[in-house]
């Protein structure tokens, strides 16, 4: 996706050319209306970075901690690693870009080309990672809750591996399908459309176990700590805000856009709404920085796993 | 995305007075994009969805929080009351007698410390909170946090459930080994299984 800014490539291109300038003089009353939004590339690379070092850091300490080889872990492990992807990607679209601006790629080679599809099949693996991570993290805290005594039965170390590769699989078959046949319209809507279907369902679930969180606190509360139970269960409403809410501000600004460009590119308020694309490219690099504190610094187990890795690491340093 | 290059890509062969112009514009490539005459805002599209965006994020936490309100708490009265019958009716179901609400509430407290691996983080407030018979969840932030005692010493509480395999994921190498056998015992699970999950749920969204 080279989604360079305009005015860095006309100015770019315009000291080679000189015929073209009219294009430019025609273009430039348009483009000044509605201009790209520029996110400088310190702060890109600097947010790309920070999320891919989170991530990373989740995946070491579960691998190193025995303790933390289960079901639950590897799912908040799969979502590390769909949102390290997510990343990666968008460090290594900026890479591109900074080499065909130094002129190392050419904009029109096959290579180039190739690598384009390759990189965009790498970010639609991430989104479709990310949501059926999230996916599997909801269905496996509710099998927990609702059938708590066969949990261990139900959903094994080997079963959730199997629930992995299956996952991955498929993300990876639909990427790949999806960036070679991008320029049908058919990929688009069910793709858009599937965003919205698993929010929806992963928000079912959420619900449902708060609602039995619920019953049972009506059950059990007692008057004089009335306070706080609504104040306990205020945080379980919070909590659910805060999982869903983040996934959807930073993932449907782009779907959106993905949807502009599909059917209203000629319009100018889409188009104004696609100049904010940097943005919204961004705000994915944000959720990943945000989801591994949200789901996988929550555990104790994990964070007394990064001190002991830190301090191991200080430690053999201070020697 | 590779659907817009390919796009500009065919709009732009009409076009190749100069290639490399033609890649760069790729999103102006759509023909001249005229904002004369606009209606509403420019940017009304970005103002209106994070608008929306926000409007239905904070619905959601409206929503939650309602389904909180409608489950107000009791009244001290009908709270112990409740209580008691509910030790009577667990009492019955394992046809084991317990001693005292403390023994109880306190079982409650192994139960959910020692059985789910979603836990309170603060659980030496809940044994606090515990003597004083409140909810062993009330003041919990949802934390995802391995079970640190093992069954161990629900099995001295409950015989009924000395052999329930739990996760608990300390322990795991032990309890796998107990895995099949576990369930082959446990009937009782049926309304065991629905205090557990009661109590593991308000762990998970405290």
């Amino acid at each position: 996706m080279s989604t360079e800014t305009p005015s860095n490539l006309i100015k770019h291109a315009g000291q080679t050319s000189i015929p073209s300038l009219e294009n430019i003089t025609d273009f430039s009353l348009n483009i000044t209306d509605c201009n790209q939004v520029v996110v400088p590339e310190e702060v890109f690379f600097t947010v790309a970075a920070a999320g891919i070092l989170e991530n990373l850091l989740v995946l070491v300490a579960v691998i190193r901690n025995k303790n933390l080889h289960l079901p639950m872990y590897f799912f908040i492990c799969s979502l590390a690693i769909s949102d390290m992807l997510g990343s990666l990607y968008k460090t290594l679209e900026n890479i591109f870009i900074i080499l065909c601006k130094m002129g190392y790629l050419t904009r029109r080679g096959d290579f180039e080309k190739k690598l384009d599809d390759a990189m965009d099949s790498m970010f639609i693996l991430s989104l479709l990672g990310s949501i059926f991570s999230l996916l599997a993290i909801a269905a496996d805290r509710y099998i927990t809750i609702f059938y708590a005594l066969r949990y261990h039965n139900i959903m094994t170390l080997q079963r959730a591996l199997v629930i992995l590769a299956i996952i991955w699989t498929f993300c990876a078959g639909s990427s790949i399908a999806i960036a070679l046949f991008s320029h049908e319209v058919a990929t688009v809507i069910p793709f858009t459309i599937l965003f919205p279907l698993m929010m929806f369902f992963i928000l079912c679930l959420y619900i449902h176990m708060f609602l039995l969180a619920r019953s049972h606190a009506k059950k059990i509360a007692s008057l004089p700590t009335s306070a706080v139970h609504q104040r306990t269960n205020m945080k379980g409403a919070i909590t659910l805000t805060i999982f869903l809410g983040v996934f959807l501000c930073c993932w449907a600004p782009f779907v959106l856009h993905i949807l502009l460009a599909r059917f209203c590119p000629h319009n100018p308020y889409c188009a104004c709404y696609m100049s904010i694309f940097h943005v919204n490219g961004t705000l994915i690099m944000c959720n990943a920085i945000i989801d591994p504190m949200i789901f996988a610094f929550r555990s104790p187990e994990l964070r007394s796993t990064f001190k002991k890795m830190f301090c191991c690491a200080r430690y053999n340093r201070n020697w | 995305m590779s659907a817009l290059r390919l796009i500009s890509n065919r709009t732009s062969q009409q076009a190749l007075s100069n290639s490399d112009y033609t890649w760069e514009y790729e999103y102006y490539e759509y023909g001249p994009v005229s904002f004369e005459g606009l209606k509403a805002h420019k940017y009304s599209i970005v103002i209106g969805f994070w608008v929306g965006l926000a409007v239905f994020v904070i619905f959601m936490f409206f929503v939650l929080t309602l389904l909180t309100k409608t489950g107000a708490p009791h009244q001290e009265n009908t709270e112990s009351s409740e209580k008691r019958f509910r030790m009577n009716s667990f009492v019955a179901d394992f046809g084991r007698p317990l001693e005292s609400e403390r023994v109880f509430s306190r079982q409650i407290a192994e139960e959910s410390r020692s059985l789910f691996h979603f836990c309170i983080n603060e659980v030496e407030h809940l044994d606090k909170a515990q003597q004083s018979q409140k909810g062993p969840d009330l003041e919990s932030n949802i934390h995802i946090q391995e079970v640190s005692r093992s069954s161990g010493t629900l099995e001295e509480d409950l015989n009924c459930l000395t052999k329930f395999n739990i996760p608990n994921f300390v322990n795991t190498e032990r309890n796998s080994s107990l895995g099949e056998d576990d369930l082959l015992i446990s009937e009782p699970p049926r309304v065991l299984e629905s205090k557990m999950a009661m109590q593991s749920s308000h762990r998970i969204l405290d």
